[in-house]
């Protein structure tokens, strides 16, 4: 405040009956009330999202691929993924409830267990031992998830469901869990509902 | 004061009301919205696991019904397919508007002991059959196959109940409540059937 602006105001009538003060009583009042009800309303703007079960649930890295083609067939399929993500595949799906697999698997057969909501966890052979334990027991208590080698994977790990996918350095990356709690049944699911088991049960 | 600025004092503070009450709408609506089950809590975790529970329920039912042609076992089979693949519906779409994940990657059943789960654990869930005892039942087939079957859906039943029972004691929430209980007596009076059926094929009661 100005010099002059001071000795204005101290030349102003003390005069109660006319005096308009600043009513800072109700300005810090209805600041606080108007912080309040921001906070609420962003509150349940934020609860209103359940980020875990979204289709577009974004998580670092990942890759996401639409309009995948769902015919069967019997014959080989040249898919664009490595590992495949989604894509026309054999007529059986590969058992996919917490099922751990020592050899590679046919791709036809786990794509359709991808169209049934499994996760799809693969490796490149020559993974750590304590890091394959980490990845076996997670799939062997998560339904829905199914763990093979992959030999020409250009990864450590990758995690696939369908039309999803991320590459991952370490088994211990966070990002697994939240892959699987987004995508495990999650829905980007073309056929949700459909089984993981009582299908083919070897490589 | 004058009358004026009594008058302004009486605005402000039917405003201030106003506003008031406006927040605390606010609120009870945020907390009303944000009380549905947790991620972590008993009726997530019953609707995940008992999901898994029912699915291997349905996968020996569909078994025995490719390894006998006896009546009473078939439809008491059909009977379980088409019970708790419906009931798997039903906990899915919970989960499912509840917006939570259909999976815990820590491991099954934490909601039951409370504490960390044990990942690679599921055999902890009461009742499963292993995947040895499964492989039996697809080899094994007429009497055999019926009494082998019994035997693992009496003791799958019983696991089931124990959980249904257990959701039972840590929750209030009624849609979760009323499935508990009718898997509850559903599955209790089932295994006094398959007692019975084990009787009359010979085999001591499961």
């Amino acid at each position: 405040m100005s010099k002059s602006a001071r000795n204005k105001d101290a030349r102003k009538p003390k005069d109660a009956l006319t005096q308009r003060e600043t009513p800072w009583g109700a300005i810090a009042f209805f600041t606080l009330i108007g912080l309040v009800a921001t906070v609420a309303i962003g509150y349940a703007f934020m609860q209103s999202r359940p980020s875990s079960a979204d289709g577009s649930a974004s998580i670092a890295g990942m890759v996401i691929k639409d309009d995948l083609g769902r015919n069967h067939t019997s014959s080989p399929v040249d898919y664009a993924n490595n590992p495949p993500m989604g894509g026309d595949h054999d007529s059986a799906w590969q058992n996919c409830n917490g099922r751990v697999y020592d050899t590679p698997l046919r791709n036809e057969n786990a794509v359709h267990s991808l169209e049934h909501g499994a996760v799809w966890i693969t490796y490149r052979p020559g993974l750590a031992a304590a890091q394959l334990d980490a990845l076996k027991a997670k799939v062997t208590g998560t339904d829905y998830t199914f763990l093979s080698p992959y030999p020409s994977l250009d990864a450590p790990i990758a995690l696939s469901a369908w039309g999803r996918q991320i590459k991952l350095q370490d088994a211990s990356d966070k990002r697994a869990d939240e892959f699987l709690r987004a995508f495990v049944k999650g829905p980007q699911t073309p056929e949700p509902g459909a089984p993981c088991d009582g299908a083919k049960d070897t490589p | 004061m004058t009358q004026d600025a009594r008058r302004g004092r009486r605005v402000t503070v039917v405003l201030a009301a106003l506003v008031l009450l406006t927040g605390a709408a606010l609120v009870a609506l945020t907390v009303s919205r944000s009380g549905g089950p947790a991620r972590d809590g008993p009726e997530a975790g019953f609707a995940r696991d008992m999901s898994a529970h029912h699915a291997q329920a349905v996968r020996m039912s569909f078994i025995v019904r490719d390894r006998t042609d006896d009546r009473d076992v078939r439809l008491l089979a059909y009977d379980i397919i088409s019970t708790q693949s419906a009931q798997i519906g039903m906990m899915t779409a919970w989960l499912d508007e509840w917006g939570l994940p259909k999976t815990d990657p820590a491991g099954p059943m934490r909601w039951m002991s409370g504490h960390g789960g044990h990942p690679g654990a599921s055999a902890a869930m009461p009742g499963m059959a292993t995947r040895e005892r499964l492989t039996d039942l697809e080899k094994a087939s007429g009497r055999a196959a019926e009494v082998l079957y019994l035997r693992l859906m009496a003791a799958h039943h019983r696991g089931g109940v124990a959980m249904a029972e257990a959701v039972l004691a840590r929750t209030d929430h009624d849609r979760v409540r009323r499935l508990a209980r009718t898997m509850v007596e559903g599955q209790r009076s089932e295994i006094t059937l398959m007692n019975e059926m084990l009787r009359r094929r010979g085999g001591p009661a499961a």
